[in-house]
């Protein structure tokens, strides 16, 4: 497998919380530690602020990926570039507008979860 | 630089990024095109359409030979033009080269084609919105191939979905490359199963080996590639939830109660409803002052506005606080927020449901009861029909703007598409049909148009409407000749006439039925809900509606009675109330059951003009001639008669009945009829009558002629005269088409047998009556006519 996996969540609660940008899904606390292996620079680290903005508990379905570049799923929901790990499949929301300024910025991808 | 074109072409080495992007969107379609229709597949320039191309604006008329030429030259141009640009064009020319010569899969090749595209355009850091645009493309794209993995659905325990998800994601880190499965994948919405993305079965069940929650012996099953793409999609369910929805309650004690949403908490997932408070006041004192009640099991209280008079006889605190954030002021009651009558409820999102919530008509009265505010009553409508699914406007219905600027003005649709709807108006100056989003039409109806309702509780009644009220119609139903109310979307012009909802289930409309409770009753109306019977209690009409299941069972006796004057009745004679409370009613007698007559009023309005009446009560009508528009078959001199049971000769009376227009007592009818002696000293005695008197007639019975009383004989039916059989048959009061009740038949009895041969009867009921149904079994001997031969031979088609 290629990059080092993301943290897998600990537990199944309301704690846990998908980012916005990546989806990827750990609990609070992961964040917090850990920041969001995937975007490293919303700094959810060192800002503990930002964990809230830059990720929600309303997220709809979970998909584990363990090989993201093999893997067709990964492919179809655009994670196949992301670190292995448990990500959703859509988000309830989309990133808050200054955070997607900031995506811009460090000219990473984002893609607003569709409405349908 | 001027190749074949234009100038626009080299531009874009200024905007580079963004012209490439847009001009390989619409490189996909062109280039698929040109692919089939390539001869060679070898043609590499053509089948990778390389990037040189795309800069040509006028590609699509060009030659194919010419292009590959072209492309040769456009990508040196590239080269010189973009240094990295082309680098990795290059690198992808290369690349693909050897895999066009290939017969590979196209699609494969698409797909690995794009990655490799993408994969690169990440890498280079495009921007946003680019992308953005390429979606729609690009997802199609991005479907299953052969070559992709394939999904598995796996069985777990229920709720354990995402935590087997997670769990195999770890046993998969841990043990490297162990396990070969790709990715597995938890749906919230779909219980018990999980997927696994690998490639071959036995990856899958190589990973779960020794997995809690994972039902290993059960068959593992492979999703089509076609449905992959839809186990992915999220239909996202989060209707977003706005002020003065209609939602219904889940959980709990109001669960399946209509509310409204007051406030909605996104952060929290909580939305403040309001409701039809449930309380029961005494057990609310009797907590708040600590006394122990003892709860009645399940009692769940009816709804029932809060009345702050009646806390506080009871000595329940009542507070009035103002709410801090909309400045309301409640009263607080034991805890629960009340206003208006209304319980405002704080709930979390999950324990509501919102979607294809149609509040009922009562529910809506019941909510505006306590504000007694008109206005309510239309935004209700409205948000009800915002979210209501619509959607069965045809070509040629009226219909009505209700919102917008056009609010108000009437049209024709002419075409229907999705969700437009493309409406012309008569308005002057409106040539050209408008196209109108579907939300914001609705049906309209004059009043005096026939109309017929498709859904809803109403289904399947028609009437005349008789008011037009916004969305709501009040109909005069054809069927009950009650006022009905039902939205305007629920109904569609038509000029048919039904006769209400004459079976449903096991049970015809004016089937004798006994219910739970060990009464019987007469079935009176058919709903979709429930079922009107008016029961077998003479003293007082009395209507019980009654659920499907409460009806025991049909009853099927067939009992004659005598009437206060002893003339025997029985189904289909017709009989007059001389006391009581429905004192002066006739009509034919639909049903009999312990001395209970049920008669059918066509004049009385009021239970479908059904009338329970004691036959003590009533009386045999002999001298209706009812049947003034009724047309006897020209053939038929014998007057159908009816078998009687024994005794009673049936006055000659009786049979004015079934002698359609003769007047009553037409002696003439006897004439020629076939009867059979029931009584006295030629009893037994089967002749044909000759001359009929007052009181007596004579028969010729077979060898010689015999007087007898009028009173002894009863008519056989007969075998020669068949049609005679028809002409009973005719002669039964049948008001074209609209009752539902007897149709055609007089039963014919056989007077050895009790039961009238239902057989006979059923299909008569629903059958326009037709007089000619040329079945008539010639029965020698109506004697052993066993029920069951005419029974069979009468049916009708």
């Amino acid at each position: 497998m290629g990059s080092a996996p993301a943290q897998i969540p600990t537990s199944f609660g309301h704690e846990l919380r998908a980012c916005l940008r990546c989806r990827l899904v750990k609990t609070y606390d992961q964040f917090r530690d850990a920041g969001c292996e995937n975007c490293p620079f919303f700094k959810m680290e060192e800002d503990h602020e930002r964990i809230v903005e830059v990720t929600t508990p309303n997220f709809n379905g979970i998909i584990s990926v363990m090989d993201p570049s093999r893997s067709w799923a990964a492919r179809w929901l655009r994670i196949g570039k992301f670190a292995p790990g448990c990500y959703t499949l859509a988000v309830s929301e989309p990133l808050p507008e200054e955070m997607q300024h900031l995506c811009q910025e460090e000219r990473v991808q984002y893609m607003p979860p569709k409405r349908m | 630089m001027a190749h074949n074109s234009d100038d626009g072409d080299y531009s874009w080495d200024d905007d580079s990024e963004l012209e490439e992007e847009e001009e390989e969107e619409e490189e996909e379609p062109r280039r698929s095109r040109r692919r089939s229709n390539s001869d060679s597949a070898g043609r590499r320039g053509k089948k990778r359409k390389p990037s040189g191309s795309i800069f040509i604006d006028s590609e699509v008329a060009v030659d194919d030979d010419d292009e590959e030429s072209e492309d040769d030259e456009q990508e040196d141009g590239f080269i010189e033009h973009a240094a990295e640009e082309v680098d990795h064009r290059q690198f992808n020319n290369e690349q693909f080269r050897p895999h066009v010569n290939d017969e590979d899969d196209l699609e494969q090749f698409d797909n690995q084609y794009f990655q490799e595209r993408y994969s690169r355009l990440y890498n280079a850091n495009e921007y946003d919105n680019e992308h953005e645009e390429l979606t729609d493309v690009d997802q199609q794209a991005l479907l299953p191939s052969v070559r992709d993995p394939k999904l598995w659905m796996v069985k777990c325990a229920i709720g354990r979905e995402r935590e087997v998800a997670v769990c195999l994601m770890q046993k998969v880190i841990d043990r490297g490359s162990d396990f070969k499965i790709r990715s597995v994948i938890a749906l919230d919405h779909l219980q018990n199963y999980i997927y696994v993305e690998a490639d071959m079965e036995a990856h899958v069940k190589e990973v779960i080996k020794g997995m809690r929650y994972i039902f290993a012996n059960h068959k593992i099953l492979l999703v089509p590639i076609k449905e992959m793409a839809d186990v992915l999609s999220v239909k996202s369910k989060t209707i977003d939830l706005s002020r003065d929805t209609w939602v219904r309650m889940k959980l709990g004690i109001y669960k399946g109660d209509l509310a409204q949403v007051v406030d909605v908490d996104n952060v929290r997932r909580r939305v403040t409803v309001k409701l039809i408070p449930r309380i029961d006041l005494q057990v609310l004192a009797n907590k708040l002052e600590g006394r122990e009640i003892v709860k009645k099991q399940a009692f769940v209280p009816p709804p029932r506005f809060m009345n702050v008079e009646e806390a506080r006889e009871l000595h329940i605190r009542v507070e009035h606080r103002r709410d801090r954030m909309t400045g309301d002021y409640f009263e607080n009651i034991g805890g629960m927020l009340f206003k208006e009558g209304f319980l405002y409820k704080k709930v979390s999102t999950k324990s509501i449901a919102a979607q294809n919530v149609t509040p009922t008509f009562d529910e809506l009265e019941r909510f505006k009861k306590p504000s007694e505010n008109g206005e309510i009553d239309f935004v209700d409508l409205s948000t009800l029909f915002a979210n209501r699914k619509k959607g069965h406007f045809m070509k040629g219905d009226e219909v009505i703007v209700i919102k917008g600027d056009l609010k108000n003005m009437k049209g024709l649709v002419e075409k229907v598409d999705e969700e437009t709807v493309l409406i012309r108006s008569e308005l002057k100056g409106l040539h050209y049909p408008l196209a109108v989003n579907e939300r914001e039409l609705c049906k309209y109806f004059e009043p005096g148009n026939h109309v017929k309702v498709v859904s809803g509780t109403h289904e399947g009644a028609t009437g005349m409407v008789v008011k037009v009220d916004q969305h709501v119609l009040i109909i005069l139903s054809d069927t009950t000749k009650e006022h009905i109310r039902v939205f305007a979307d629920h109904v569609v012009r038509s000029t048919e006439m039904s006769n209400g909802v004459t079976k449903m289930g096991d049970y015809e409309l004016h089937d004798l039925v006994l219910l739970s409770n060990l009464s019987f009753g007469v079935i009176i109306k058919l709903d979709s809900e429930a079922i009107q019977v008016l029961k077998g209690v003479p003293e007082r009409p009395e209507v019980s509606i009654v659920k499907h299941g409460e009806i025991k069972c049909k009853i099927e006796k067939k009992i004659n009675v005598q009437d206060r004057y002893k003339n025997v009745i029985t189904v289909k004679d017709v009989a007059r109330v001389i006391e009581g409370p429905s004192k002066g009613k006739q009509g034919p007698v639909v049903q009999i059951y312990k001395g209970v007559l049920f008669i059918h009023d066509r004049h009385s309005v009021e239970h479908t003009g059904f009338i329970c009446a004691k036959c003590q009560s009533c009386v045999l009508d002999d001298s209706l001639s009812r049947f003034g528009n009724f047309k006897t078959p020209a053939l038929v001199p014998p007057s159908p008669r009816r078998f009687q049971r024994a005794d009673l000769g049936y006055n000659s009376g009786a049979g004015g009945r079934h002698w359609g227009g003769r007047g009553g007592r037409g002696n003439d009818l006897l004439v020629g009829a076939y009867v059979k002696v029931r009584v006295g000293p030629f009893k037994g005695y089967r002749g044909r009558l000759v001359e009929v008197k007052d009181k007596t007639v004579r028969l010729e019975h077979e060898a010689k002629i015999v007087t007898v009383n009028r009173d002894a004989i009863s008519v056989a039916t007969d075998n020669v005269a068949t049609p005679s059989q028809y002409n009973m048959g005719s002669q039964t009061p049948m008001h074209p088409s609209r009752t539902p009740l007897h149709s055609c038949m007089t039963p014919m009895r056989d007077s050895g047998a009790t039961p009238i041969h239902d057989g006979m009867r059923t299909p008569m009921r629903d059958r326009a009556w037709n007089p000619y149904t040329p079945m008539s079994p010639p029965r020698d001997n109506w004697e052993d006519g066993n029920p069951r031969s005419w029974g069979t031979s009468l049916q009708y088609q």
